[in-house]
């Protein structure tokens, strides 16, 4: 029984110590752990003229790019590094004329997918161009004009608010969403992404997947060319009753479905087949809107 | 000899190797003899599976013990261990085991042969051959999209995927609206998707490019 007891009184007492010394050395590892991954994670900030009308290139691999309007002659361009083995070279013309952002790996090193990520956060002035380019990074735009030119293989591309402007995407699988896009010329192009737009109108408004479903919410308004094309992907189109179009939908092997009052067309440039296609046109038909599917399914909704 | 009097012999050539004529008719029809290459590969293959082989009885013992152990197996509804331990010996375990490989291999040869007598080719009428050839198989590369594949799995093996993924799908789409504008070359709705697969296609390229680069 006494040894027990000092057996437990032993065990009581070298238990503080042990735990003691288990959190330092939890602690220091830690530190250790926080102060490489802080010496790994650098965030940078630049400021760099342009000139007016010029433009901003921007090329990267993963993390993530976002983009704002701004005002004056400078792109401000942020970006978070996540590892040593890669860097952001910055290069500007010698006529302001052209800036470039671009991520590379440092010679001899090879990052994984996670090392290689750069968040980038970039301003740039009005009517300054921009393109981005990217593999896994999402790009977000908000509220740019002038052109602009987004690629990613697989990131999410989202575009905000964005008036007067000549809008490119391209995207293999990445999902492309536009909203708020006015007064603008947009022409997007996915293989397999899905495309959602939102009270996106203009000129000519055209998007084109190889698998991806389309979906389409606004009115259609300033009097442009709407064209929406996909192979074997799905079009969703929901206009409101003051929707002014001159609408076409046909799919070859897929079907068709309208619940939007048309009136007739007297001429077609095809001949409607139950099922297959239709057209009409609603008020004063001022748009063209073209839907075309191979395979795929075309409904077209009143809001 | 045309293709459909080809097929119809085709189980005697397997057999016997085809005479003159049916070699006249493979020098100058592709698909033929890439059909005649396959049911030989079959063949070959077949015959391998005669000198079937039993894994040890330890394997089957172990089974049957996991199984009693699991409630998958009561006593009884398999020989008793000690039938197998009790003739340990190759020769034994291979004379208990042995019809079932036989049985397998007798199936598979069955199963061949019926595929080989009742194999009918879809005939298409000879203005369409053409046709389909260029697009027969919509899912296959062609040399450009096996050479851009294989850059990308070397550069950035994660991509090959998603680039084999679209490539197919956009080869698939480029089949289909070509099929639509032969049928009725004064549609504009189907010149208008062929474009547009072909655009699709030239963006995926611009893309794998534009990765490649420094």
């Amino acid at each position: 029984m006494m040894t027990t007891n000092r057996a437990r009184i032993e065990l009581t007492t070298a238990t503080p110590h042990r735990v003691l010394l288990a959190t330092a050395a939890a602690a220091l590892a830690a530190c250790i752990f926080l102060s490489s991954a802080h010496a790994a994670e650098t965030r940078k900030e630049a400021r760099i003229d342009i000139a007016p009308g010029g433009t901003v290139n921007i090329i990267s691999g993963g993390g993530s790019v976002a983009l704002h309007s701004g005002s004056g002659r400078q792109v401000l361009a942020t970006y978070t590094v996540h590892s040593n083995k890669i860097e952001v070279d910055q290069n500007s013309s010698a006529d302001k004329q052209r800036v470039e952002l671009r991520t590379h790996a440092l010679p001899g090193q090879q990052p994984t997918a996670d090392e290689a990520r750069v968040d980038y956060d970039v301003t740039v002035p009005a009517g300054v161009s921009v393109n981005v380019s990217t593999t896994a990074a999402p790009i977000t735009a908000e509220g740019l004009s002038g052109d602009i030119g987004l690629s990613s293989e697989t990131g999410q591309i989202t575009i905000s608010n964005a008036l007067r402007s000549h809008v490119r995407v391209r995207s293999m699988t990445a999902p492309i969403s536009l909203k708020d896009v006015t007064i603008s010329r947009v022409d997007i192009q996915s293989a397999g992404g899905a495309v959602q737009l939102n009270n996106v109108t203009g000129q000519r408004v055209a998007a084109s997947t190889t698998s991806g479903n389309i979906e389409y919410h606004g009115d259609c308004s300033g009097g442009g060319d709407y064209i929406l094309t996909t192979h074997s992907g799905a079009i969703d189109v929901t206009l409101p009753p003051t929707a002014s179009v001159d609408l076409s939908a046909r799919s070859t092997t897929g079907t068709v479905e309208n619940a939007f009052p048309l009136q007739e067309r007297h001429h077609n440039s095809f001949v409607p087949q139950q099922g297959r296609s239709f057209a009409g046109t609603s008020n004063s038909g001022s748009s063209s809107v073209e839907l075309q599917s191979f395979s795929g399914k075309i409904r077209v909704k009143k809001q | 000899m045309n293709c459909q009097q080809f097929q119809e012999v085709l189980p005697y050539i397997i057999e016997s190797g085809g005479g003159g004529e049916d070699e006249e008719h493979l020098q100058t029809c592709q698909s033929c003899a890439s059909l005649v290459q396959d049911l030989r590969y079959i063949a070959e293959q077949a015959k391998l599976l005669l000198p079937m082989h039993d894994p040890n009885p330890r394997v089957w013992n172990n089974i049957e013990r996991s199984l009693q152990r699991e409630g998958f197996l009561s006593e009884g509804r398999m020989p008793p261990l000690g039938h197998i331990t009790k003739n340990p010996t190759s020769q034994a375990q291979a004379k208990s085991w042995t019809p079932l490989g036989w049985a397998l291999a007798l199936t598979a040869t069955i199963v061949f042969a019926v595929v080989l007598t009742n194999y009918k080719p879809r005939q298409l009428p000879q203005n369409q051959l053409t046709a389909q050839n260029s697009s027969a198989e919509p899912s296959q590369f062609n040399n450009d999209d096996r050479q851009l594949i294989s850059q990308l799995s070397q550069q950035s093996p994660d991509a090959r995927g998603v680039y084999e993924t679209s490539l197919r799908d956009v080869n698939a789409y480029i089949s289909d609206a070509q099929e639509a504008a032969q049928r009725d070359p004064q549609d504009a709705t189907a010149q208008e998707l062929l474009q547009d697969a072909y655009e699709q296609k030239e963006m995926l390229y611009q893309m794998a490019t534009a990765r490649s680069l420094p």
